[in-house]
């Protein structure tokens, strides 16, 4: 067994049993990183020295008898949508290609507290928009378990390095489904948290009331672990809630006696592969078995979801993304008579297709005279889904369904074609646009063989339960098989 | 359903080439069509959340001296100053 392979679990009891150092850890990830990355191309940017020196000084610390954190000495892989202060943060973007942040995001003051291991900046669609990881400006990343084969997006570089090694544990952003789908394309675990539980301080704004940056990880311990080191309360961040948090990996029990599992019907219907339906439903029926109590639930505004996720979120990129005009930061075009067209040249050259298009939609519904059609429509919709989940979590304590209606496809296949790219959301948008917590999890292979992701929906601040029937059915299958992509 | 492409990228300050205006009109009115669908909702009711109220921060001065760090960033600087093309003619 070489480090890289190990859970964060593992290497945190091995570090502060001193069987390893950070150092050593830090080392066989960075030499794994050096195998893979020719072919995974996760990273965007790679931060060795850095890393091994922050994981010297934390071994230094714990030599010196210092009480350390469970992740201090663990190497962490970061979206490269979260400023990292001194280190280039790109959101994989032409427009924010020389861009090294001034601070850093609230989430890594806390990870850089508990003294986790920064390994670089990981690949992403555009400002995060996209299924595939295939809208970057810099790279393609492909899928740990067939190289022919997209990780999923936006958080793609994310899941493809944890899968392969490249990194122990990631951070994600999720607006729609870009922790989940790429956790579910990699077969690993991907946390969306509880909109407000982690602040967005320093994260690159895409849709402000959806967007949440959220863990990675190849067991649900480390999962928790890593929710626990970044949720909280947060003044640079309106949002963010006020109220204490447990300690999450340290109270999960895999125990699910009792527990009301809800299957929304809408969630396996048509446009869902019949490998997917049926590997989620065996999955039900193990945590019946284990003791859950399984539940049929309708969620009836679900059709309605993906139209209003668009609606809203473009409405507000278009609003975000306004801020890119080449004066103060990022790129700036090199010809111009004047200073509309400096904005206009500096945006068309420094922005991608797919960045350009959900500014354009997002500039029309909410331009003068389709308001009314188009984005208050979307949220009174919102609040209705809202309303029904609401209604769901009566009759049950969590919500079982697909992550993605299908495995990971091949690069090329759906990038010409932005409907069947957006119905890649369409399970995991209710999630967002409810505020709710979402988990996805491996739940099996396809006949291809890919990985099948389920997800796991809970009320607000529910990620305890979350954890709870995610940690049940890791037990049950005896841990989730990467044993291809970490060879 | 007709989309005017050169309203719309002026609005969102964008420039176009024709070949890629023709392409553009063609996916938005797909993407239009795609989120069109949404029900009509007598609804009422706020978005906010009661048992999670937002807090602001006190409006309170806070020394942040990363000068050059954020001067770093800008595409042009002189004399510690960010350089803009001409604004008043």
């Amino acid at each position: 067994m070489e480090l890289y392979q190990l859970t964060a679990e593992k290497l945190s009891a091995m570090l502060a049993a001193r069987e390893c150092s950070s150092e050593e850890v830090t080392r066989s990830v960075l030499s794994r990183m050096e195998q893979k990355e020719p072919e995974i191309a996760a990273y965007v940017t790679i931060c060795g020295e850095e890393a091994l020196k922050q994981a010297a000084e934390i071994d230094a610390r714990r030599a010196a008898g210092e009480a350390l954190h469970p992740l201090a000495g663990i190497p962490i892989g970061i979206k490269d949508n979260i400023c990292t202060r001194g280190v280039r943060t790109t959101c994989s973007s032409r427009m924010l290609e020389n861009f090294v942040p001034p601070y850093d995001a609230f989430v890594m003051e806390k990870l850089n507290a508990a003294g986790a291991v920064m390994l670089g900046k990981l690949n992403m669609d555009e400002f995060a928009m996209g299924s595939s990881t295939e809208t970057s400006y810099f790279q393609k990343t492909r899928n740990p378990f067939d190289l022919e084969r997209v990780p999923g997006g936006s958080s793609g570089g994310s899941a493809a390095a944890v899968a392969a090694g490249e990194a122990v544990l990631a951070l994600g952003s999720d607006t729609g489904g870009s922790i989940r789908q790429p956790a579910a394309y990699c077969g690993i675990v991907g946390l969306k948290p509880t909109y407000s539980s982690v602040s967005r301080y320093g994260l690159v704004a895409f849709a402000s009331s959806l967007d949440q940056i959220g863990p990675m990880g190849r067991s649900v311990r480390d999962v928790a672990m890593l929710y626990g080191a970044i949720c909280g309360r947060d003044n640079h961040d309106a949002t963010s809630a006020l109220r204490e948090y447990p300690d999450f990996a340290k109270e999960i029990t895999p125990d699910i006696k009792g527990l009301r599992i809800g299957l929304p019907k809408e969630y396996f219907g048509e446009g869902v592969s019949a490998e997917v339906r049926d590997a989620v439903m065996k999955m039900a029926k193990e945590l019946e078995a284990q003791g859950a109590e399984l539940v049929e639930i309708s969620l009836p505004s679900t059709d309605y979801a993906l139209s209003a996720y668009y609606i809203i979120a473009s409405a507000e990129a278009s609003s975000n993304l306004a801020r890119f005009d080449g004066v103060k930061y990022g790129y700036r075009a090199k010809d111009f008579a004047n200073l509309t067209e400096m904005y206009e040249k500096t945006r068309s050259e420094g922005f991608g297709a797919e960045v350009k298009r959900r500014i354009m939609l997002g500039t029309y519904v909410l331009s003068s005279g389709y308001y009314d059609a188009y984005y208050k429509k979307a949220k009174f919709t919102q609040l209705r889904i809202q309303q029904e989940f609401a209604a769901a979590f009566d009759k049950c304590d969590l919500l079982l369904t697909p992550t993605v209606p299908d495995t990971a496809f091949k690069l090329g296949e759906n990038i010409d074609d932005q409907i069947k790219m957006y119905m890649n959301d369409i399970l995991t948008v209710t999630v967002n646009i409810a505020g709710l917590p979402g988990m996805s999890l491996p739940c099996g292979f396809d006949s291809k063989p890919m990985p099948i992701g389920a997800q796991l929906i809970g009320p607000k601040f529910s990620e305890s339960t979350l954890f709870r029937a995610a940690s049940c059915w890791e037990k049950t299958l005896g841990g989730f098989d990467l044993s291809r992509t970490l060879a | 359903m007709s989309i005017n492409i050169k309203h719309l990228a002026s609005l969102s300050r964008l420039t176009f080439t024709p070949e890629e205006e023709e392409k553009f009109e063609k996916e938005m009115a797909n993407i239009v069509a795609l989120v069109e669908k949404l029900p009509d909702l007598d609804a009422s009711g706020a978005l906010i959340d009661p048992d999670n109220p937002m807090q602001l921060r006190s409006d309170e001065v806070a020394n942040k001296p990363n000068r050059d760090e954020l001067l770093q960033n800008a595409p042009e600087v002189q004399a510690g100053c960010i350089v803009v093309p001409k604004v008043i003619e």
